[in-house]
């Protein structure tokens, strides 16, 4: 027993003596993310992480100047479009290649586009909604003919579903798999699905080259690892998702950095106008008015989320505050005068989920139903299903009030309203919501191509949600980075595009 | 002995058909349907109908089930609706992971409780007995991801001597991996610091589960031991001047391992369902931390998948379990 107890003591005092190597090498930058990803193929990549690899390994026609929302060229020279806004003409650059050193021509694009249209995955609704047919005029000449004139298609040029994949390698018919093929700054050198990708620079990429010669992505399962990772020092920058707690913690801590940024990332109030008693805008509006959005903000997210007065967040051209900040005796008059009463009070029930956006939804759906109940008139009940079961409720028009947040697709304010408030639309968002002034206004915002004129359109939608009330806009996310001092490069996109390609080490 | 092997194995087979029915069953009366969970509120209504087409939710459920069992007996799990991959690569990628945590917290928890338990029979009434008692209580009933944490807290954050999760840190995987276990790569390979580096990335997760099924061990044994300590021929022994400490190994443990043995077997159910929540707090890319992150997105084939593949490797260890215990006392093959 005494030799036993002995080899326990020495294999302790071992293990104690052992230091882990911190990672101090300037060839690479580890960085840690709670975020998953499922696939790389432009064609069917859709959530966040899947996207923004896509953003970093390969590149469109267009794409943003880093940390603005300006489109400039990428692998087009330039464009032309028509003057019924029914074409697009795109000019090459000459002698691009994919990293395998298969030719980026026209044909390259017409068979991308063209694919992403037939898979019909996840994205595809964002070409085959608008493009008509895709034409290759020359090798260097590439044109996309749309159904309608619609003045927000550059953007959506410049999102990852319309980007051009190697028709050598990817299938015309199914959902690629297999290692990427890059025509971004990085190539994918390593990947093991589920725990870390390793990216190297792509030496046939036309624009400068990445900064730094290997970028390690480390997934993580949930915020409290992540955290602990970033304090033990196994990685160099956390990007997506801190608890706020643990943010604020670190916001402290002089051993990292911290980054804030604004983010087009908010969330709402869905109200099905299709259940009692939502249907009754009169409704809708008293229980906006209960709504403190500052109380939300500082108590629950510690002030790292920014309070939204309407759809179109701030930093989205053409968003401008138009719903009521809290006003309990207004709310109070306006349910008094449909007749509830403290013996009669309205009977509403709010639906969340836990498991999706986060630990921080239960305290949101019970501060939300505290400030309801304030009123004195309101009797909230809260209720929640997890991710899954949830979007069948919605689907299904089982809730009639509950909590949504809405990430875009394309940086245009029509993303941030035409899906929740076109009558056609409105039914995915689960608000079945319908106005026919509201439809004509939002169309005619598509047609126009001037931005002025579209911003005096989408000036009028937005007073015109404020006063049929069916969402309330809550708050605006923000984006946030922690890293080690000796990280460089960090760039805090408007339109969320992270930048592994930027990083580096001092 | 052969036909015993035979039954037990025609035994087991109406159990994992019994299996495989409550988890088809299960699945598809859970709300959520797997291609709007995966789509998102965005997708189109067209969208969605062609790919529940795709993965042929729209036939009848009767026909689903029928194409179920028919695949599995192939070997054919069906493809992920998240990856697209097929199931089982996805489930040969992660299985070495798991079973490489569970062969180390299997040692560590057999280690303490072989130890701590005959230890603690051999003292009864003691202050060692008591607590051991008091441990095996208290691990009981300890959270796994609780005692994850706080070790990931005290060993890697505050002290910095163990890394906090993952298989390995950057840049040392094995470069050929035969097994998938990184220890044993790692030796194939003769790459000695990817071994150590493999080897402390396994301390945390091995201990966190390790401890945490010992309790039953300790238990166990110290019963089993005590049982064994008052039977005749350790009173004999005793009296024929024996020393203390090999009455208790030589004679007593080895009895008692029978039944001991038996219940490891058992454990290992406990193990991997204790190994989803380890993996969960250790980022650990095992079939538990799969199944976690599938049952979110509610791709059916891939829980299918696993669930079965976890039954499977319960049945095979308990089989062997029962082959070994039936050579080891010929009471039982009869």
């Amino acid at each position: 027993m005494r030799s036993i107890s002995k080899v326990f003591v020495l294999m302790l005092l071992l293990l104690m003596g052992v230091m882990v190597f911190a990672a101090s090498s300037k060839d690479y930058v580890i960085v840690g993310t709670t975020d998953k990803f499922t696939s790389l193929d432009p064609a069917k990549a859709y959530e966040y992480l899947s996207v923004n690899l896509l953003q970093n390994i390969m590149t469109g026609l267009v794409t943003y100047v880093p940390g603005t929302t300006q489109i400039v060229p990428a692998l087009a020279e330039k464009w032309d479009i028509s003057q019924d806004g029914l074409t697009y003409t795109f000019y090459l650059k000459k002698g691009l290649k994919f990293s395998n050193g298969d030719p980026i021509n026209a044909q390259a694009f017409k068979f991308s586009f063209d694919r992403v249209i037939k898979l019909g995955q996840d994205p595809s609704f964002l070409l085959s909604d608008v493009v008509k047919e895709t034409k290759v005029i020359d090798d260097t000449t590439f044109e996309i003919d749309l159904k309608y004139p619609f003045a927000p298609f550059i953007n959506i040029l410049a999102f990852t579903v319309a980007y051009p994949v190697d028709p050598k390698v990817y299938p015309a018919d199914q959902v690629y798999n297999g290692m990427p093929v890059s025509s971004g700054p990085y190539v994918v050198k390593r990947w093991v699905r589920d725990v870390e990708m390793e990216l190297a620079p792509n030496p046939n990429y036309y624009g400068d080259p990445a900064k730094t010669p290997t970028i390690l992505i480390k997934l993580y399962q949930d915020a409290n690892s992540l955290y602990l990772a970033l304090l033990g020092g196994e990685i160099d920058l956390a990007y997506r998702t801190l608890l706020p707690q643990q943010f604020a913690q670190l916001e402290q801590n002089k051993k990292f950095v911290t980054y804030v940024g604004q983010s087009p990332f908010m969330r709402f109030v869905v109200f099905n106008v299709k259940q009692d008693p939502f249907g009754n805008a009169k409704i809708r509006e008293a229980l906006a008015y209960a709504v403190n959005r500052d109380e939300i903000a500082n108590k629950i997210f510690a002030g790292q989320v920014k309070p939204l007065y309407t759809m179109i967040p701030v930093g989205i051209w053409g968003s401008m505050n138009v719903m009521p900040s809290q006003d309990i005796a207004k709310s109070v008059s306006i349910l008094q005068s449909l007749g509830y009463s403290k013996d009669k009070p309205l009977n509403i029930t709010l639906w969340y989920t836990p498991s999706h956006y986060g630990s921080t939804e239960a305290d949101l759906a019970l501060t939300l139903k505290n400030q309801f109940e304030s009123t004195g008139l309101i009797k909230c009940n809260v209720n929640y299903a997890e991710w899954a079961t949830y979007i069948d409720y919605w689907n299904k028009g089982v809730m009639g009030m509950f909590l949504l947040g809405w990430y875009p697709d394309y940086f245009d304010p029509d993303d941030f309203v035409w899906p929740f408030l076109q009558s056609s639309a409105s039914p995915l968002m689960g608000s079945n919501y319908s106005n026919p002034t509201m439809d004509q206004l939002l169309t005619d915002a598509r047609l126009v191509s001037d931005e002025p004129g579209r911003t005096a359109l989408y000036e009028a939608v937005q007073k015109l949600m404020a006063k049929d009330f069916p969402y309330i806009p809550l708050f605006q996310g923000e984006q946030q980075i922690v890293a080690k001092p000796e990280v460089g490069g960090v760039v805090l996109d408007p339109v969320q595009i992270f930048r592994y390609y930027l990083l580096y080490k001092k | 002995m052969k036909t015993y092997i035979l039954t037990r194995v025609i035994l087991s087979i109406p159990m994992i058909f019994i299996l495989l029915t409550v988890v088809f069953v299960i699945l598809r009366i859970l709300p959520g349907n797997p291609v709007t969970a995966m789509l998102g509120p965005k997708a189109p209504p067209e969208v969605v109908k062609s790919m529940e087409a795709q993965l042929g939710l729209d036939k009848p459920i009767i026909v689903q089930f029928g194409d179920y069992i028919a695949n599995i007996l192939r070997g054919n799990f069906g493809n992920s609706t998240v990856t697209t991959l097929p199931v089982i690569q996805e489930l040969e990628d992660r299985f070495p992971a798991t079973l490489e945590l569970t062969i180390f917290s299997m040692v560590i928890a057999v280690l303490i409780g072989i130890f701590f338990g005959s230890f603690a029979a051999s003292h009864y009434g003691k202050t060692v007995d008591v607590m051991a008692r008091i441990y095996s209580i208290f691990v009981y009933s300890m959270p796994v991801f609780w005692f994850g944490i706080m070790l990931q807290l005290i060993f890697g954050v505050w002290f910095k001597i163990l890394p906090v999760s993952g298989r390995a840190s950057p840049f040392m995987t094995p470069d050929n991996l035969y097994t998938g276990l990184y220890t044993i790569d790692a030796i194939l390979n003769g790459q000695w610091n990817v071994l150590y580096d493999a080897l402390l990335h396994l301390v945390l997760p091995s201990v966190t589960l390790g401890v945490v099924i010992s309790s039953i061990f300790v238990r166990m044994v110290r019963s089993n031991v005590l049982l064994s300590l008052s039977s005749q021929y350790v009173i004999s022994a005793r009296s024929r001047g024996v020393k203390e400490s090999k009455i208790l190994y030589a004679h007593a443990l080895k009895n008692a391992m029978i039944p001991i043995l038996t219940i490891m077997g058992l454990q290992f159910a406990l193990l991997l369902g204790g190994a989803v929540l380890t993996e969960t707090t250790f980022s650990w890319p095992g079939i538990g931390s799969y199944l976690v992150e599938r049952i979110r997105y509610r791709d059916f084939p891939a829980i299918q998948g696993a669930v079965v593949f976890f039954a499977l490797f319960v049945v095979v260890v308990s089989i062997l379990i029962d082959i070994i215990n039936a050579w080891m006392d010929p009471r039982v093959r009869y």
